[in-house]
């Protein structure tokens, strides 16, 4: 699941300055299930810029509303509110929401109330950490289910650096060192051998080397409507 | 009726009103034979609100304040507490509210006009009155003809004093004639006057509601002795002030719940020796059990598994009843079969016999029409309320088996329908289907229950109660009463998961303090387990989860509306978890605190964020919040949740450079008034300060 955080609300009013009529567009997908961008929050949000807007003279006016994903056009039938009405959309998805939107409307700005952050799991209740980076690359075959990329600091490949420090991590001693993980989760599988392979290096040229990335799965690619005449 | 999952579309359709919240129904509901919505009376009661709560009451029921005495309470039997702790003591709520309220204290729904045709009613009873009323709200204009001199039936003439004073059948009586029903004493159809001549004088339709209005006695020799009474003439004269005379040895023959206030009766007036003899043994009598049990404590004593074969008497007084043993009361079908076995016959002494053993319908009524009639009772379509005449309808005990106030006024009700449609020129057709029913609550989610001792009832002792024919069991004090509501779960009125909007994102079965929802597909919160404490609502990110027994935005409103009450200067909005406040609090009628409006919640455990934001988006400089310390709220973790949210607004609010001072809590809720005020005070002082 994509993980995000709201952005300070300095930096949002700054972004929202120029406009007047704004809405705060949740996303009932990713973010609502970390708690960061449902529709409550877009509730919070729109009433704390009403809020704001009155504490510091400001002629912000905010609504809110909601669909299912914004990363998929049908939803936008969906829409309560329209975001042509408005000067500006605060989409409170996580990036992929606020640019498939912006093109989705383009005389509207859509703008990010959010930073995200992560691709995620929840591992306590309100706490979500990063499991995977998006690599193109999985090696989690070979690292006993724990990714090198997304929890190692540096991303390393091949084995611990050496600043791991009985377990930690030298970036954040309340950080687990990624490749220890590993050779423990290894070990209690006996299958410690995976570490011994030689592999060919990582190709690095999926993880963006190419550009913007794209999947297409050609048996689902729109057919053409047969001329019924 | 939209069954199964909701969607944000059918919300839409059907939010704030009566189908959302009815749903599914508890089975207190269900089990009233009128539907009275208790859950919803209940809650009124719980927030102070005599006159909503009476008003909720009289909506199904008109005989409000004689059911709060007399009722055999279905409700209550299936009030699903009494797998937590005990049951609600519904009856005895509706009692204070319809005692507290008055006929002048509930409202009149009088239709706009009443110009539709004339429906004359015979007998002024539960059923008949119960059809004219609803008649009259119609537009119909119901004239209801009475035998006795006083309108409202058994409960006015026959039922005792004790269990049900006359002035308590007038609050029914009264606010009934108010919509419209105008009630002639005095007068018997099929004596004073035909029903054939009631059609000619105009009146559209008829409806025969004259109940049971005739004693049963047996046809054993001495039966017409002077010291025999019938039971509903031995009733009557005492009712009426005329107690019938009576020896020192008074023999009750019956075991239902006539005998029982027949045997109790005597006991009042003075009997050394009160017996009550029938057929049944004790786990077989028909009487209510607490019937039973009250009687027994007032002395009288009981006779089973014996049968009367002849009253003896001696130098003109009686002496005696000889009495056989039953060997049997009912049949394999459970059927009524009496067996006896005549070698073993008892002398029972007495000197007074009250024959209760059932009561049967008087025809007078038939006298110059065309009804037809079969084995002592109207014929008559219980489907459509239709005699054998066109235009004639009958309802009450005179068509349905012998029941209680409120189903009398169940069957008035349901006549009134197909007259409407007869008069509307209609083919009569009653839809009894009602919405499906809550199961019981699983043992797991009891448990979690906040447990409450059920409210005992004032009662006089035995000793002091059999002396007079006063009442005996006193009216719940304010106090007590909504203490009791309190105990009411609101069984069926609690989450509702808006599917299309539900990420499966599993809040609601992390915050859940009853541990009720599942995540399949999306959330399912079961409501035979949901409290309805409303924490998976204020908690839910996706807005997914909506309350069934409350509007959506319904704190918002309420807000908004208590802020206007503050005339000008700064406005502080207080929100008090209400579980042990008073109703003059709850009402407003507490002394105010200047510049506070104070906004009243079963609970603060639906108070989330956006409320609290809100609040101030609406206007208010600052909030506070009251709430009940951990372990004294009706719900599981509301003190910590509470806590929290004011906790993440404060931070919020210091994001956007407001103080975050202007929300404050104060977990005082529990304390006295004197309390609550010095901590709103505080606070309202660190609001102004910031």
């Amino acid at each position: 699941m994509i993980v995000a955080e709201r952005k300070e609300m300095d930096e949002i009013l700054e972004m929202l300055a120029p406009y007047k009529k704004v809405l705060v567009l949740a996303c009932g997908s990713c973010v609502t299930v970390c708690l960061t961008g449902g529709e409550k929050q877009a509730e919070e949000l729109a009433t704390m810029l009403n809020l704001a807007a009155r504490a510091k003279g400001l002629d912000i006016q905010a609504d809110f509303d909601c669909i299912t994903r914004q990363c998929d056009r049908e939803f936008i039938d969906n829409l309560n509110k329209q975001p042509g009405d408005y000067d500006a959309v605060l989409s409170i998805a996580c990036g992929v929401g606020v640019g498939f939107m912006s093109e989705q409307f383009p005389d509207t700005p859509i703008l990010p109330g959010l930073n995200t952050t992560f691709y995620g799991a929840n591992v306590a209740d309100g706490v979500w950490a990063e499991y995977c980076h998006g690599c193109g690359d999985c090696v989690l075959a070979w690292t006993g289910g724990i990714c090198p990329i997304a929890r190692c600091s540096k991303s390393l490949i091949n084995g611990s650096c050496g600043g791991t420090d009985k377990g930690h991590c030298e970036v954040d001693p309340d950080m687990d060192c990624a490749w220890l993980k590993i050779y423990q989760r290894l070990e209690s599988l006996g299958r410690l051998d995976e570490l011994r392979k030689l592999r060919p290096p990582k190709d690095w040229s999926k993880d963006r080397g190419k550009g913007v990335r794209r999947l297409t799965h050609t048996e689902m690619v729109a057919v053409e409507e047969e001329d019924a005449s | 009726m939209i069954e199964g999952d909701l969607t944000t579309r059918e919300l839409a359709e059907i939010q704030n009103t009566a189908e959302l919240m009815a749903r599914e129904w508890a089975p207190c509901r269900d089990g009233c034979p009128v539907h009275a919505d208790v859950r919803t009376y209940l809650q009124f009661i719980a927030e102070g609100d005599w006159r909503a709560s009476i008003d909720v009451v009289r909506e199904q029921l008109p005989f409000a304040a004689v059911c709060g005495r007399v009722c055999h309470h279905p409700c209550e039997e299936n009030c699903r507490r009494r797998d937590v702790d005990e049951k609600v003591a519904i009856r005895e709520l509706k009692r204070f509210v319809a005692e507290t309220q008055g006929a002048d204290g509930c409202t009149v729904n009088k239709a706009p006009v009443q110009d539709k045709a004339r429906v004359a009613v015979v007998g002024a009873g539960p059923a008949g009155m119960s059809a004219a009323l609803e008649l009259a709200k119609l537009g119909y204009q119901p004239t209801v003809f009475e035998k006795a001199d006083v309108a409202g039936g058994i409960p006015a003439t026959t039922i005792p004093r004790y269990r049900l004073p006359l002035e308590v059948v007038r609050i029914d009586v009264d606010w009934i004639c108010a919509h419209g029903v105008e009630v002639v004493t005095g007068v018997e159809i099929g004596k004073d006057k035909t029903i054939p001549q009631l059609r000619e004088e105009g009146f559209a339709a008829v409806v025969v509601a004259t109940g049971l209005a005739n004693s049963r006695g047996l046809p054993i020799p001495n039966a017409d002795h002077e010291n025999v009474y019938l039971v509903l003439d031995f009733l009557q004269a005492i009712s009426a002030g005329n107690a019938p005379k009576i020896g020192n040895t008074v023999l009750v023959i019956g075991g239902g719940n006539v005998a029982m206030d027949a045997a109790r009766s005597a006991v009042r007036l003075g009997a050394g020796t009160v017996r009550a003899m029938c057929l049944e043994n004790e786990e077989e009598m028909p009487a209510w059990s607490w019937e039973q049990e009250e009687a027994r404590d007032e002395g009288v004593e009981f006779l089973h598994r014996r049968g009367p074969v002849e009253i003896v008497v001696d130098g003109g007084k009686i002496v005696g009843v000889k009495a056989r043993k039953v060997t049997r009361v009912f049949n394999e079908q459970k059927k009524f079969s009496p067996e006896y076995d005549d070698a073993d016959v008892i002398d029972v002494a007495c000197d007074t016999v009250v024959f209760a053993i059932g009561q049967m319908a008087d025809l007078g009524f038939i006298e110059g029409s065309e009804l037809a009639a079969d084995r002592g009772r109207l014929s008559c379509n219980t489907a459509t309320h239709e005699t054998s005449v066109s235009g004639v309808f009958a309802c009450g005990e005179i068509v349905t088996p012998p029941g209680s106030v409120v189903e009398a006024c169940a069957s008035g009700r349901r006549c009134a329908a197909a007259v409407d449609q007869f008069l509307s020129g209609e083919s009569i057709h009653i839809d009894d289907t009602t919405p499906p029913v809550i199961d019981t609550i699983p043992e797991a989610t009891a448990d979690k229950v906040l447990k409450v001792e059920r409210v005992r009832i004032p009662t006089d002792p035995a000793a002091k109660r059999k002396t007079n024919f006063e009442q005996f069991e006193h009216t719940l004090d304010e106090a007590a009463a909504l203490r009791e509501a309190r105990r009411c779960m609101g069984c069926g009125g609690g989450a509702e998961v808006i599917v299309d909007k539900c990420a499966a994102c599993l809040t609601c079965l992390r915050v859940c303090p009853f541990d009720i929802p599942v995540v399949t597909d999306v959330a399912r919160i079961e409501s035979d387990q949901c409290q309805a404490c409303g924490i998976c609502i204020a908690e839910c990110p996706a807005n997914a989860i909506v309350p069934r027994s409350r509007a959506v935005d319904e704190l918002v409103t309420r807000t908004k509306a208590a802020l206007e009450t503050i005339s000008d200067g700064q406005k502080i909005v207080a929100y008090i978890g209400g579980f042990r406040r008073t109703a003059d609090e709850w009402r407003g009628r507490s002394e105010p605190i200047p510049g506070v409006a104070e906004v009243y919640l079963a609970s603060t455990s639906r108070l989330g964020v956006p409320e609290l934001l809100h609040a101030l988006e609406k206007g208010a400089a600052g909030v506070v919040v009251v709430s009940c310390p951990d372990g004294t709220d009706r719900y599981p973790t509301t003190a910590a949740r509470t806590k929290k949210r004011v906790e993440q607004t404060r931070e919020l609010l210091g994001e956007i450079g407001l103080s975050p001072e202007k929300v404050q809590l104060a977990e005082v809720a529990d304390k006295g008034r004197d309390a609550i005020r010095e901590a709103i005070c505080e606070a309202v002082v660190k609001i102004t300060e910031e």
